[in-house]
């Protein structure tokens, strides 16, 4: 092609538009490129969230409402399994069992784990707080079977340790895993102790992000201890306390392995949780449509009270 | 020790490949005169199935190096077999059925699985288990030495609607195992045979005065269905369901024990029917747990398995338990010495009607290895093999050839005997209640139990609500 052929060319609209076209293709491609490479690295997640968590809510509802012995064919008995668990005394009063583990666990929880944080926080030397913060967290990182079945020795009520150490400061003997009341006593100690590193690492890394200079122009204003901790130092961890609050919550209603090996929900029915009764129901006595439908109200609860978290967090949350 | 294993095990290669050939030679022998309308036991078809892989679920974390070693010598002696060992983590029977249903749900079956009588009405009920009729029929010849060798009690409690579900391996009765330091400390002889429920408390009474440092007690037990307060419901006559029989098995009783007194009266298995949980002498029975209990003769008694109870047994803080014969490989391993443990039978109440529980290898409906199943389950059951299996006393053998005091030299107790004589000097003794629905009962019977033991309910109370309860479970299964 001849110089002045190509000038003339290049001149027209034609032409012109023709190489925005290709410029265009060649963003929308890099886009898309792009977009791509991101869908790869989120699939992983995608795909296991899907398969593990999604699809099994979904067919755990859909099962709700069938009777199924996993043996015999499903037989599709609609609200039947529903209406029976609002008569079932025992799937009540597990809520209610339950309910109670989590109000006293996770209030225990956090108070502790916020002592315990701002104890460890305010120790100098750095050797000192990272020890602690080891030691502090070892308990999440054992199992909780492990962790009950040596408590349900120290806590038997003639041969356990903490009866015999109780006796020698002159208390009495303690039916901690024989008395219905004990029982939870039991129960939540153990889910506290074991469940306890979790919530101090949160809420250190809470009260390492306040900045320092706010907590130095408290102490200039002279606001020291308790008023610095209530006024200062909460707000500003309030974020962080949404998180272990939610988080909290969402794991002792789904306590399970801490009661069934260490009480196996007795005595009687008095530690027993919801998670318990569905094992019981589904895999123990295989009325697997009547488990999950008393799983799918375990969801929906979880659900609820994770929304009226949030929603109640904008009275007591501050965002910086 | 390690040349000792090692000869063992050589005698036993020898002896099991022997066990083998014989077996083999059974088969082909008996499928001949097989009716030409029964498909799976065909001399052609055991050709063809003595290939391939058995699935083999049991209960346990590993699998111990004696079952490893049979079942390379099965794989030895069946070219082109391969065994898979299944172990099941439970922390009792209860969990393990649990378990391995759930795993039956997820389509994975095994051929063969361990089952205890707590679970054999409750896999053949949901038609889950593939009953051995045909197969014993087909093989009596091999396989009559075995019955000839095994209490019919034992047999019958496999048995479900007339048809046997498994050979039973290994059993324990509910006896009481005595610790013989506190004995000794407290002035008090071995209990003879005969010995009442009022002599118990008088020698449970004496231990728990012993006193010191970490006082003992003086009877100590758990909370499940086997050797709870249970003993104490069968030894004041009366149990926690009504008892039947199922009609049927005529067959076997008439082919293997046909002039074995001990099977007179023999039948189908035991038809477990509608609950009497709170029968008068159940009542009685659970009140007299709770009067130990309150008069601190007993440790406060909680759920779980034995071994908490085995550490306070071998620490010399408990005087007396009901355990079976798998106490005296647990009490030897955890360092007791023969003369310082002891079992006698069960006291005498209204009677001295015993309880135990037995197991053995139950072959899965769904198994495509049937016949394979079949050589393994008679490999398993033979003598050699169990003697090697059971060589520690970790449970009761089943043949009463193994009671032997050979057997227990090593381990103890003195009067092992009786073991096996529970069956023999006591008729009536009879299993476990476990129904089809036997899973739900166990879940109403410590419930209720561990009310009563912790005051919570008047043992009145607990057993009528127990009742209550096993009455809508009875009704809600079909009352089978």
């Amino acid at each position: 092609m001849e110089k002045t052929e190509f000038l003339h060319k290049s001149n027209t609209r034609a032409f012109q538009e023709s190489i925005a076209d290709l410029f265009r293709d060649n963003v929308r491609g890099s886009a898309m490129r792009r977009a791509l490479m991101g869908y790869l690295f989120i699939a992983p997640t995608v795909v296991s969230l899907l398969v593990f968590t999604i699809l099994p809510i979904i067919a755990s509802f859909g099962l709700s409402f069938f009777e199924w012995n996993v043996i015999e064919k499903a037989r599709f008995v609609g609200l039947d399994n529903y209406i029976k668990l609002t008569h079932d005394t025992r799937v009540l009063r597990s809520f209610l069992t339950t309910a109670q583990i989590v109000i006293l666990s996770v209030l225990l929880q956090i108070v502790v784990a916020l002592l315990l944080a701002l104890g460890v926080q305010s120790i100098k030397q750095r050797v000192l707080r990272y020890f602690f913060r080891t030691i502090f967290f070892i308990p999440i990182l054992t199992s909780a079977a492990s962790i009950s079945i040596v408590l349900a020795y120290m806590f038997d009520q003639d041969f356990g340790v903490i009866n015999y150490y109780l006796t020698h400061i002159g208390l009495p003997r303690i039916p901690w895993l024989n008395s219905p009341h004990w029982a939870m006593v039991a129960v939540i100690i153990t889910y506290v102790w074991q469940q306890l590193g979790f919530m101090f690492i949160i809420l250190t890394g809470g009260i390492s992000s306040i900045p320092p200079e706010v907590l130095e122009a408290a102490d200039v204003d002279g606001a020291h201890g308790w008023k610095k901790l209530v006024h200062i130092q909460i707000p500003m961890l309030s974020p962080t306390l949404l998180f272990a609050a939610v988080v909290g919550v969402i794991g002792a209603l789904q306590i399970f392995e801490i009661p069934f090996v260490l009480t196996n929900g007795g005595p009687g029915d008095a530690t027993r949780t919801v998670v318990m009764i569905i094992y019981e129901s589904a895999f123990q006595n295989l009325q697997i449509g009547y488990g999950s439908a008393i799983a799918f109200i375990l969801f929906v609860v979880i659900l609820s009270l994770t929304a009226i978290q949030f929603i109640l967090s904008r009275y007591w949350v501050f965002y910086q | 020790m390690n040349t000792r294993r090692i000869s063992r095990r050589d005698f036993m290669r020898n002896a099991i490949l022997t066990s083998a050939g014989i077996y083999m030679a059974g088969c082909g022998m008996s499928s001949t005169s097989k009716p030409a309308s029964s498909p799976t036991v065909s001399s052609q078809a055991t050709h063809v199935r003595m290939q391939g892989t058995l699935q083999i679920a049991f209960v346990g974390t590993q699998v111990a190096n004696s079952q490893k070693v049979i079942a390379q010598d099965f794989e030895k002696a069946h070219p082109g077999v391969k065994i898979n060992f299944l172990p099941i983590q439970g922390k009792d029977w209860n969990d393990y059925f649990t378990k391995i249903l759930t795993q039956i749900a997820s389509g994975s079956v095994p051929d063969l699985m361990t089952v205890a009588t707590e679970g054999i009405q409750l896999f053949a009920g949901k038609g889950l288990a593939y009953p051995l009729d045909e197969f014993v029929k087909q093989d009596k010849e091999a396989i009559r030495e075995y019955f000839a060798d095994v209490h019919p009690s034992l047999v019958e409690a496999m048995m479900y609607q007339g048809h046997l579900y498994a050979l039973p391996f290994d059993f324990n009765a509910a006896n009481m195992f005595l610790n013989m330091n506190l004995f000794s400390q407290a002035g008090i002889e071995y209990p003879r045979g005969n010995w009442t429920k009022d002599d118990f408390y008088d020698i449970a009474k004496k231990i728990a005065a012993l006193g010191g440092d970490g006082a003992p007690y003086g009877y100590g037990w758990v909370i499940r269905l086997w050797g709870s307060w249970t003993p104490w419901i069968y030894n004041n006559r009366s149990n926690l369901l009504k008892e039947d029989k199922w009609q049927g098995g005529q067959w076997l009783w008439d082919t293997f024990y046909p002039d074995n007194p001990a099977a007179k009266g023999r039948s189908g298995g035991w038809r477990w029917g509608e609950p009497i949980a709170n029968t008068p002498e159940n009542v009685e029975a659970l009140d007299f747990m709770v009067q130990l209990a309150k008069e601190h003769i007993t440790p406060s008694i909680s759920a779980g398995g034995g071994g908490l109870l085995q550490g306070f047994f071998t620490s010399d803080k408990l005087g007396m338990t009901p355990a079976g014969g798998f106490w005296a490989g647990g009490l030897h391993n955890a360092g007791m010495k023969p003369d310082e443990f002891d079992v006698q039978f069960f006291p005498k109440w209204q009677t001295q009607r015993h309880l135990f529980g037995t197991a053995g290898l139950v072959m899965m409906e769904k198994s495509k290895n049937k016949d394979l199943a079949w050589e393994y389950i008679k490999y398993w059951v033979s003598k050699p093999v169990m003697q090697y299996i059971l060589s520690n006393n970790d449970t009761t053998p089943v043949r009463r050839s193994l009671a032997t005091a050979k057997q227990y030299a090593n381990t103890g107790p003195k009067h092992w005997s009786v073991f096996y004589d529970t069956l023999t000097k006591f008729p009536d003794t009879a299993p476990i209640p476990a129904p089809t629905w036997y899973e739900r009962m166990n879940t109403i019977f410590t419930k209720y139990t561990s009310l009563a033991m912790s005051f919570s309910q008047t043992p009145q109370q607990a057993l009528d609500n127990m009742q209550k309860e096993m009455e809508q479970a009875y009704e809600q299964e079909g009352g089978k």
